[in-house]
Order: structure tokens, then sequence, then C-alpha cells
């Protein structure tokens, strides 16, 4: 599950999950305790390795999967199962945050009984040196929206060529922190989830070197780690289930192994034999192989979780391109889209499900029902025709972008999909594939943009702005390269609402706007929504309390039992 | 006519070439085996599929039905039959194609080489060495992967594979070559005053033809597996376009769920390459008995 720029870490590195999101996981027993959960060793087999392991580096949803063992934050992913998954919780905060000024100010108090894997109290202090790691150069990866939000902080360099610091995060006191923010942010609590709000020691910061061994403040540290290859934790012995009920910490040993196929990975999980019946996976989603067993009442129906991280495969319109730029052409291929075959390409209706709206079907999200091509499951290429012909255009010639390999739901497989649909209304698509490596350098340039592109957006966090902000917002239309605003969509109003939405801190008032934004926007036809995600993830057979959450998607290693 | 005899009574030699002439003529004439059979191999038919397990055809062996006479192709639904007479084209084709430019590029050296002098031989077969080193397949991939994609790629296919793998055609021809100039009917067309060229056409050409049709027969189905594996690795053919290699390469998340899927691009491709190697086996034994009788 390789991710574009936003998600590209949440998905290749390390996923974040917890609790229950979309279908009902079938693993989990009601009867499951905490409290007699501890022992045994966890192995996890990824596809993806472990690049960075640096808190400042790593970009999660959450404060990810595998960080989030050792890495506590401000607030976290609060690990329900059900309605409420969606949404934060207070980890190292004593509550999800104070908002004053209209937004404009954060302020957290840190719990007492907090401590680093040596037994020194965080403080308030570490925090923000965290945070301030963040914006070295030395130190890339993270999200990009610290750097946006908090006041005067664009130009920050990082505390090694800056020590002052950052002004815009005041700690009056140990326990203390307080963020100014340069415009209303109603999501911030969202954000500091991120693992950049976790807590630093100035006096163990090596720079780059930190991250062969961070400094825990969770239930696990690092005992080894091989960037790209291993990881092994082990339990942290001043960690106490006491300051952190969220996490369960149930294996003594964590051990993660990267670089393995996908195939190999879901085969061993399906089998189970000797160690793997204690394995999972938090980036190998289910292959065919495994697909056709799944539903039959065999025994690896007990092996699955099944959830949703919010996320898009869409078609871009680059509407400053000729023919793009006519709204007739964009709604005669939206009608003309076979959704069905799209899925299909994407692995079938267990791991993808049909989608009409931009925003995915998670109501964290404000989703809203709207159907303005209707194409049906299976297209309308006699509208779209009519459309075509309504608008003095016949034979449309049309070239669709695409990456070269199809581990992202954006290759091949899925463009011929929309090429084979095209063609039932009379429209002929070339495609060009461009490599997977630098396909967003092309994308994310407006100079370079294509036409026509594939694309997939996934939220950074389970809210409406994350999703629609960087893709409408006619302010973050960026010349010099990592644009998402695809369509080149500029409007004032649209933009003020955003403004509008951004300052509210009622999530269900928010959720409730972006929904409503997300159908004014549809009408443009700026993008054909293709499908949105499910996630289906195997775990060996001893593997205990495994349940997806609504920010991932996976279920959480730091609930899961092996014991 | 010996050797026509000989091959008449060779019944590895009839049995592969009945084959390899089949395929050939199922390649010629696809558009109407599959117009036969009423199906297109780029029309996608979802509602053969059993999306909720991944895309796998329903019904029993990949979905075979009177309408899809091999099955469908498991994801989207396209007609197997179509997609494989079409594929063998592509595999056939550039087979083919790359066969006859390496024995034009091998033969026109090897000739030149042979021919040419101490000068001349020394620096074309240090030209031919250095074909014979490259890392042909490393090579082939960085070529395919930076060419623009509107060329037409059957026709590249064929050069790259051509252009990397001359090198043997060339050596054979030089050895051959060298051994018949020496012959007592060259030497006297030489001294009647005949020229280089005049020597190569009408002297030395006659008497390659024999290895060189050998070793042809032989390069074939190499180039097949050449194809198959380029198209494998993703730089072949451009879908919607089929070939073999690129089927088996998709096949390879499926032959578990779906197994008649890769059994059907993979039996044919076994298929034709064991006839192809009857042939050119049976091509050796007739064409030179003394060289098959001490090979066996």
């Amino acid at each position: 599950m390789r991710r574009i720029a936003p998600v590209v870490m949440a998905g290749t590195l390390l996923l974040a999950a917890g609790c229950d999101g979309g279908g009902g996981a079938t693993s989990s027993s009601a009867a499951f305790d905490p409290a007699t959960c501890q022992g045994g060793a966890l192995a996890v087999l990824n596809q993806g390795g472990i690049t960075h392991l640096d808190p400042a580096r790593l970009y999660t949803s959450g404060g990810g999967n595998i960080p989030s063992l050792l890495l506590r934050t401000l607030t976290t992913r609060n690990r329900q199962q059900g309605e409420t998954s969606a949404k934060p919780a207070p980890d190292l905060a004593t509550d999800l945050g104070t908002a004053s000024d209209g937004a404009r100010t954060w302020t957290y108090h840190l719990r007492d009984d907090i401590v680093f894997e040596d037994g020194t109290p965080i403080t308030a202090a570490d925090v923000k040196y965290g945070i301030e790691r963040s914006f070295a150069p030395e130190l890339p990866g993270g999200a990009p929206y610290l750097r946006d939000w908090l006041r005067d902080a664009a130009s920050y360099q990082g505390p090694y060529k800056q020590p002052d610091g950052l002004k815009a995060i005041e700690t009056p006191d140990d326990k203390t922190i307080v963020f100014k923010l340069r415009k209303p942010e109603g999501d911030f609590p969202y954000l500091a989830t991120a693992t950049q709000f976790a807590p630093v020691p100035k006096a163990k910061d090596k720079g780059v070197g930190y991250e062969a061994h961070p400094v825990s403040s969770g239930p696990y540290m690092v005992e080894s780690y091989q960037p790209k290859k291993s990881l092994v934790l082990v339990r942290n012995p001043h960690w106490s289930t006491k300051s952190d009920q969220l996490r369960y910490a149930c294996p003594d040993r964590i051990e993660v192994t990267s670089g393995l196929d996908a195939a190999v990975i879901n085969q061993r999980l399906a089998t189970g034999a000797g160690q793997d019946a204690n394995a999972v996976t938090t980036d190998a989603v289910v292959g065919p192989e495994q697909l056709a067993q799944l539903g039959t009442g065999g025994p690896l129906d007990k092996q699955v979780s099944r959830g949703e991280f919010p996320a898009t495969y869409y078609l871009a319109f680059n509407t400053k391109k000729a023919p793009f730029d006519n709204q007739k052409v964009r709604e005669a291929i939206s009608y003309a889209i076979n959704r069905t075959s799209v899925v299909n390409a994407l692995g079938g209706s267990t791991v993808a499900g049909a989608s009409t709206t931009f925003l995915p079907p998670q109501k964290a999200l404000g989703y809203q029902q709207y159907d303005y091509f209707p194409a049906g499951g299976t297209g309308d290429p006699a509208k779209a025709k009519q459309v075509l012909a309504e608008a003095g255009l016949g034979n449309l010639s049309i070239e669709l972008t695409h990456e070269n390999d199809d581990a992202e739901g954006e290759g091949p497989k899925v463009a011929a999909a929309v090429q084979d649909a095209l063609k039932q209304a009379g429209i002929t698509v070339k495609l060009t594939a461009i490599d997977a490596s630098t396909y967003r350098d092309v994308t994310g340039k407006p100079d370079t943009e294509p036409g026509l592109s594939l694309q997939y957006w996934g939220a950074d966090w389970p809210s409406g702005g994350p999703f629609l902000i960087p893709i409408f917002d006619g302010r973050q239309i960026i010349k010099a390269g990592g644009n998402f605003n695809l369509a080149q969509y500029d409007d004032p109003a649209v933009n003020a609402e955003i403004d509008a939405i951004n300052a509210l801190t009622d999530q269900s008032q928010a959720q409730a706007r972006w929904g409503a934004l997300d159908a004014k926007i549809g009408k443009l036809a700026l993008t054909v929504p293709l499908a949105h995600e499910k996630d289906v993830y195997l775990f060996g057979k001893n593997v205990k309390n495994a349940v997806p959450d609504g920010w991932r998607g996976t279920y959480d290693l730091a609930r899961i039992s092996v014991k | 006519m010996t050797v026509l005899r000989r091959l008449r009574g060779d019944r590895g030699f009839l049995a592969g070439s009945v084959v390899a002439l089949l395929m050939v003529l199922v390649a010629v004439v696809a558009p109407l085996l599959a117009a036969a059979a009423g199906q297109d191999y780029t029309n996608y038919h979802d509602n053969l599929l059993d999306s909720a397990r991944g895309g796998v055809p329903l019904g029993r062996f990949g979905g075979m039905s009177a309408d899809h006479w091999l099955g469908v192709e498991p994801g989207t639904g396209r007609d197997l039959f179509a997609r494989v007479v079409y594929g063998a084209r592509v595999s056939l084709g550039v087979a083919v194609g790359a066969t006859m430019l390496q024995v034009l590029f091998g033969v026109l050296v090897g000739t030149a080489a042979g021919l040419g002098g101490r000068w001349a031989d020394a620096a074309l077969t240090r030209v031919v060495d250095l074909v014979l080193a490259v890392p042909s397949l490393v090579l082939a991939i960085s070529l395919l992967a930076i060419v623009p994609p509107d060329w037409p790629r059957p026709l590249l296919l064929a050069a790259v594979i051509a252009v990397l793998g001359w090198g043997g055609t060339a050596r054979i021809t030089r050895g051959e070559t060298l051994s018949l100039r020496t012959r007592d009917y060259v030497a006297a067309a030489r001294l009647s005053g005949a020229g280089w060229f005049r020597i190569a056409r009408r002297e030395i050409a006659p008497g390659l033809a024999a290895p060189v049709l050998t070793y042809a027969a032989l390069l074939l189905p190499t180039n097949m597996i050449a194809e198959a594996g380029l198209s494998f690795l993703g730089v072949g053919v451009r879908p919607p376009t089929p070939s073999w290699g690129q089927m088996l390469s998709t096949a390879t998340t499926w032959f578990r769920a779906d197994p008649m899927y890769v059994a059907v691009p993979g039996g044919l491709l076994f298929l034709t390459l064991l006839a192809f190697v009857l042939v050119a086996n049976g091509l050796r034994r007739a064409l030179d008995p003394r060289q098959s009788e001490v090979l066996r």
C-alpha cells in the first residue's frame, strides 16, 4: 500500500489503527481482558520497510501503528470501536485541549505520571523541543500542517540553527504547553496525534542519528533497529498501565520484519505455521488467493479484520487543459465510467466500493450522498454520447496518465478499465504510464500536469478538512511542485467557506459543512470519484483482539494479544 | 532430396511442424477466430466475475462456457480465447521478426568477417564478442523503459531482442565462412576473377544455408522466451494488447484462485516452444546427419 505524499508514510512505513471502523471485526471476543493479556512475542510481517524512526520524520495518521507503541503524543487515536472510533483521545495531555481566541490558541496540560524510558519525567519543554526539531531541514518527512498553522513559523529552521525556538509555542510551566496559531483551526486535537507531538529530551538528541534509538515514552522501547529491514521492541520498564489506559501492550516483545512480498505475507498468515501463528501485518492487504477462501465459513474467516481507511480513488481533470476545460466533457466522462470494472480492477468488492462522491462514506468526514452524473453500476454510455453531442463534440480522443504498476491502485489495471468504459461511449483513450517513483513529481507540478490522471487521496486524520482542502482550496495550488489541487480550481467563495469551517471546534457542525461543501463542488465534475478503499487484513491464528478503527482501517498493535 | 526424405521419416519433426504451423495459422487468422467465437479481446464482462472474491470468474474452470470457450480473465472478465489467439500474434510475431533480423545482421557481419582479411576480421570479431558479453536482459529492460510510449511496441520488442542477440549467428557464420573460403571451388572462383561480393553471394551463401537455418530454428524459441520474459517483467506490449508473457505475468497472483488462467497461456507457450525445438532438432539432423550422430 504505497500512498500519495500526505499519507505516503502512513501507508508505506507504519500504519495506524485502533478499533472498529466500518465492517464488523470477526475476531474480538467480548471476554477480552486487557489485564490478563500479557505475554508472548508478536511478529509483524511487512512489505514496506521502516525507512525512518525519528518522530520528526514520520508521516502518520493518528500517530501510526508501530510508532505509537513507543511514542506517546499530546493526543492520540481513541482506539474505541464503532461510531466513536474516528475521534482523538488525550494521551500525554489531560484533555483534548482548550481552545481560545476563536480556536487560534490551544492550551494543553500534561499528566503527572508520565516518564521517559530512563525514568525522567516528561515536561512541556520536551514536547516543544520535539515539535521544533520537526522544522529542521535535516529531518524532513513530516506532515506540512505545523509550519502552515503555527504563528510566524513559516521560515523557522529548527533548533539546531535557531536555538531560540518557536515563539508560537509557550511553556509557562513544566506541565503546560500553549500553541498560538495564525488562523483558526478546530482540528488541532487531531493534528496533535502526529508523532511530531511526541516528547524528545534535548539532552539525548543526536540530530539525524537520534532515530537509531528514539527515547521511548510508550509501553515499548527499541532493542534494535535496522532501517528498512527490521525493528525489535521490548517492554519499557518505566511505562505503567495507570498512566496509559489506551495501550494494552500485551506482547512482551514485538519483532517487525520488512521487505516481504504481499502474497508471501498473506500465505504465511493464513497457514500460521510455527511462529507465524503469532504474526500480523500492517501493510499487506489480502490478495485474490485469500479472498477466494474468505466468506466460505472456513478457518480463514476467523483470521480477518475488516476496516475502512477513509480514502478515494478518482480521475483528476486538469481544467486548464483542453478538452477538460469544458464541463460537458468532464460530465460525459462521469456518465460513461463503469465503476464495477474499476472496483474489480482494484481487487473486487471486498477491498473497494464504488464511490460517486469525493468524500469517502465515513460519517466522521461529513459524507453526504450525491450522484449528479448517474452512471449506474456499469456506466451510461448513451447519456455520455448525448452530452458530447449536445456540446458539439463527436469522436473525442483523450489521454489518461497512470502509474506503471498497480501497487497503489493507480496503475494499468484501473486505467484499462476506464479505457474500456469510455470506449463504449465513443471516447478513445490513450494510456500513458509513468514510473511510480516519479508520478507525483509529474502530476504535482502544474507545468507538467497531464490533462487526465488516476489519483488516490487518503485522510491524514478522519475529518473533512484534510480531505478537501489540499484538493479544492485555490490557495493550495503550488506551482513549484507537490500540488494536489489538480483541477487548479480557485473559487474565493469556496476558500472562504474552508476558512469558516476551520474555525469550528464543534466536529458535528464541521462535518455537516464539509459534506455540504463536497456536495457543492461535486456539481462541477472537477474529479470523477471512482471507488473508496476497504481494508481487509489477515492475522495469525493465535492473535486476539485484532480490531480495526476509523483512522487507519487496520488493527491496533497496541491492543493485540498473542498469549 | 535426401534432406526431405530424412525429414519425412522424423516423427518428432513432423509433429513439431504440424503444431508450429497450427500456431502460426492461429496467429494469422486471430481476428477471424475471435469473431467466430463472437468475442473481442478488450471487452470487459463484469457480470461473469465474483467481485466479492477478488474478481475470480464465476463458474467452473475459469468461467468456461459456450460463449467463452477458454473462460474469462479474472479481474476483468475479458474473453480468454480471444486474448490467447491475439496473444499468439505478439508472441510469434515478435519472435519471428527478431529471428529474421538476427539472421540478417549475423550473416552479414559473419561473412564480412570471414572474407574480410585480418584487420576486418579482428575488428568485427571484437564487436561480436561485445554483443555476446552484454547483459542483454538488463539492457533490454532499460531500453524498453526509456522509449516514448507511442512507438509501436511489438516492432520495438523485435528490434531490441534482435539487436542484443545476433552475436551467435555472426560467430557461426564467420566460422563456416572461414572453412568454406579455403575450399577448391572458392579458390577457382577467385582465380577466375570473381570479386568478394560475388564470391560471398554465389559460393559462400549456399554453403551457409544449412547451419544458419538450423541455428535460426533454435533461435526462434529463445526469442519467444525473451519476449515472454520482457512482457512478464512489464516492459513488453502495452495494455490492452495481450501477449502470452504478459498474461502469465498477471496470472502470478491468481495461480491458486484461478488455475485455468495460468494453464492456458502457460500451456500454449510450452507447446509452441516444444514444437519449434522439435522442428529445429529435426532440421539439424536432416541437414547434417554426421554431426547429429555425434551429438546423440
